[in-house]
């Protein structure tokens, strides 16, 4: 410690260089915070996605409505099968077709499957007994600037009532947590809403099952089951682990995990280069200097330390700055541009902790040769500047 | 003054090998962000074209009001012939109107990795294959209308499971054997087409998704499109092929396009400090030679001149391998996003956008040590050690 100010004079000796690295690698490691952040949503999805639980649609979905809510009953019925809730979508606009709403319509058995859910019982219970209701996530609360008492109006030009209107009125309940895999926040409702405002023909009609098999082990042999069961009905299913049905790498095709990765360590590559040219640089123009320190009595040790302190010093201020950019610039998204789904960084203390890894590798890596030339060096020669 | 230019650069390059580490940060660091920018983009560029390709312009889809996508689209039968019947459709050798009822629905499937997934199943009506020029054959033969079959698109068969002739797609009332195998270059490739009307009956629907029609006349659109959205009877809306696959693609790939420049801006700018960098470092080392040049009688404006183009040269040397490097990861690679299915394209066009990125670092990155080199004094450069 008592060395930092050594440290921070051999830094600040060009102090253009100084910054001008300094904020390159800030930078390097804001993308960094943002790719390997976004990479820790996408894991934080598949961890509070469930491998207990089983999606389930219409195998020929024609609409957003063709599962007869009666199935439900039935795939209750069958071994394995704990619970069954059940989810419609209702999709429109809000007051302007740019602006995309969407509203999962719930019946009250989903709050016994999805337990883990950050609704209360009570917000169920306020849910069920208004129909019109709506109990939104926070992300939903800040896009739609909505509170508990306002209302929203929903047009849904797919979705028509019996008297031929497609505008849907709700009442906000109340604002509860965000679901990680809803990445744009979320709207429930109550199917029963939806249900009994269309035409007869129609009633009776829900999306998707959510189905709680119990054990983990097993949900996938369930998921089978259930789609064996109804292949040969009028209405057959595919059905498939939580899990699978939000694995962001299988759903897209393409690995976007590895890709980020890619996009970081490129940023890396980048800003090595330009750390190990400028310590590099630093140690060359002041050969003479460190030939002095050496023969004041430091150690090749110590002053490899300093000089790999000189390093690392800017590497991690900067990676730990630009980290927290990352999370500044993550904290923004919801505002800046809320509905295009974008999967929010997310830059936890894992993310911090890589960060700082790779600062010091990048520092380790770039200060090796220039400690290795000084280790190396003849001080005679070195003080005298024919280097 | 031309020649003060090429003369004073002309000795900048020459020094260039004893600052070869030094001025490889502007090349690897333009190389490392046109490389990124190049490979995210490849994928929209890919997408782009592929829908671009999909859509033609002589001919317009009508979906019912409100739908985004064919599959949400209903057309009722009562509808179609009213649409079929409109003004401004093309009238084949027989004088019917060249018009589709099409079918387009989710169908389940393998991928290739064994995940379950998705594409399009779509319905060709009597016009489907005439309709699309682009439509061929590859191998085996045409499904028989009235009859249960399927064919499939190439991409298909190398992306999912159980695609080959022989093979048979699952629908409710039992299995449809694959008889052939079809290309449009585009979307199409990578999904699965069989007769609208015996689909229809399998799935217990009475609906149908689309109408597509081949227009008299590019002109022909307007007066087609009049006729059913003023008809009373129809709630539609009526879009030029082309215009709604750009529609369809600019939605799909805006994310992805904010994402590369998102991306591609940060990386520029912790580049563009690199540049900096190595700009001023190159001045200050090159002070002496720059002073001696100014004595000599050699403008400011030429030594300026020489830095910046020194910088933009080395940025453009990072970009074209930057640029190579993304070709060759990622150029002719097949890739899909969600239900579609593209080919991966580093275009020219895209490569030279790359040079023109980094080039822009480099104007940026070699401006404020150009400044610093021509406002030197003379007499204290020349004293400096």
């Amino acid at each position: 410690m008592k060395y930092l100010p050594l440290v921070w004079a051999a830094i600040m000796r060009k102090p253009t260089r100084a910054i001008l690295t300094f904020l390159s690698v800030m930078v390097a490691f804001t993308l960094f915070g943002l790719t390997i952040g976004m990479n820790a949503t996408f894991d934080k999805m598949q961890e509070q996605a469930r491998a207990d639980r089983i999606w389930s649609w219409a195998r020929f979905a024609t609409g957003n409505s063709t599962l007869p809510v009666a199935l439900a009953r039935q795939i209750e019925a069958l071994p394995g099968v704990s619970g069954v809730g059940t989810a419609a979508a209702l999709g429109g606009y809000h007051a302007d077709p740019k602006n995309r709403a969407f509203a999962w319509m719930m019946d009250d058995k989903v709050r016994t499957v999805m337990t883990d859910w950050p609704i209360t019982a009570q917000q169920w219970d306020l849910l069920k007994n208004n129909r019109q209701g709506l109990i939104i996530s926070k992300i939903a609360a800040e896009r739609w600037k909505l509170k508990p008492g306002d209302s929203f109006t929903m047009i849904a030009p797919r979705t028509k009532k019996a008297d031929g209107s497609t505008s849907w009125v709700f009442h906000i309940l109340s604002v509860a947590d965000d679901i990680s895999y809803f990445t744009d926040g979320f709207m429930m409702g109550n199917y029963d809403y939806l249900d009994k405002a269309r035409p007869l023909a129609q009633q009776g009609k829900a999306g998707q099952f959510f189905i709680q098999s119990g054990n983990p082990d097993r949900a996938a042999e369930v998921a089978q089951k259930i789609d064996a069961t109804f292949a040969n009905s009028a209405v057959p299913l595919q059905s498939t682990t939580e899990k699978a049905a939000l694995d962001v790498a299988a759903n897209t095709g393409i690995d976007i995990a590895a890709a980020d990765r890619e996009i970081a360590l490129a940023g890396m590559f980048m800003v090595l280069f330009l750390t190990a040219n400028s310590i590099a640089q630093a140690v060359r123009e002041r050969f003479a200097e460190f030939a002095t320190l050496k023969t004041v009595g430091f150690t090749d040790t110590g002053v490899i330390l300093l000089v790999f302190a000189e390093a690392a010093l800017p590497c991690l201020i900067g990676a730990v700055l630009g980290v927290g950019l990352a999370a500044l610039v993550s904290s923004l998204i919801p505002k800046l541009m809320s509905g295009n789904g974008i999967p929010i960084p997310t830059v936890s203390a894992m993310v911090v902790f890589w960060a700082m890894l790779a600062a010091a590798l990048v520092a380790l890596v770039s200060s090796a040769l220039p400690a290795l030339r000084l280790k190396q060096m003849d001080i005679a020669t070195a003080l005298s500047g024919r280097t | 003054m031309l020649r003060q230019i090429l003369i004073v650069s002309a000795l900048n390059f020459k020094s260039l090998k004893s600052r070869f580490w030094q001025s490889m940060v502007i090349v690897v660091g333009l190389g490392a962000t046109i490389g990124v920018l190049l490979s995210m983009m490849s994928l929209t560029e890919g997408m782009q074209k592929s829908y671009a390709h999909a859509g033609d312009p002589g001919r317009a889809i009508v979906v019912s009001k409100g739908a985004d996508y064919e599959s949400q689209s209903t057309i009722t039968r009562a509808m179609a012939p009213l649409i079929i019947d409109a003004p401004g459709i093309a009238k084949d050798k027989d004088g019917k109107p060249m018009a589709d009822r099409g079918l387009n629905m989710g169908l389940p499937i393998l991928r290739a990795n064994g995940t379950k997934g998705y594409t399009t199943m779509r319905g060709f009506g009597s016009y489907g294959a005439a309709l699309r020029p682009e439509f061929q054959l590859v191998k085996g033969r045409m499904f028989e209308p009235g009859k249960r079959e399927m064919i499939v698109g190439v991409s298909a068969q190398t992306l999912f499971q159980n695609m080959q002739i022989g093979d048979s797609v699952i629908l409710p009332d039992g299995a449809w054997p694959i008889v052939g195998v079809y290309t449009t270059g585009d979307i199409l490739d990578g999904q699965v087409i069989g007769d609208t009307e015996t689909m229809l009956t399998a799935l217990r629907r009475a609906t149908y998704n689309t109408i597509l029609v081949r227009l008299a006349s590019q002109e022909s659109f307007d007066a087609f499109k009049k006729a059913l959205t003023t008809n009373p009877a129809l709630s539609v809306t009526v879009e030029r092929h082309s215009d709604w696959y750009a529609k369809f693609s600019s939605q799909s790939t805006r994310f992805l396009v904010l994402m590369a420049y998102v991306v591609g801006i940060i990386m520029a700018i912790g580049a563009l400090f690199g540049c900096l960098n190595t700009m001023y470092a190159a001045v200050s080392t090159r002070a002496r030679e720059i002073a001696t040049l100014r004595a000599l009688g050699y403008g400011a404006f030429p030594v300026s001149v020489s830095v910046i183009l020194e910088a933009v040269t080395l940025a453009a040397i990072g970009a074209l391998a930057g640029a190579a490097i993304a070709w060759l990861l990622n150029d002719g690679k097949s890739s899909t996003w969600g239900w579609n299915i593209f080919t991966l394209t580093v275009s020219p066009s895209l490569i030279g956008f790359g040079i023109f990125w980094a080039v822009g670092v480099a104007l940026l990155g070699g401006l404020f040590p150009s400044i610093r080199a021509a406002r030197r004094p003379v007499v204290e450069a020349l004293r400096a050690t």
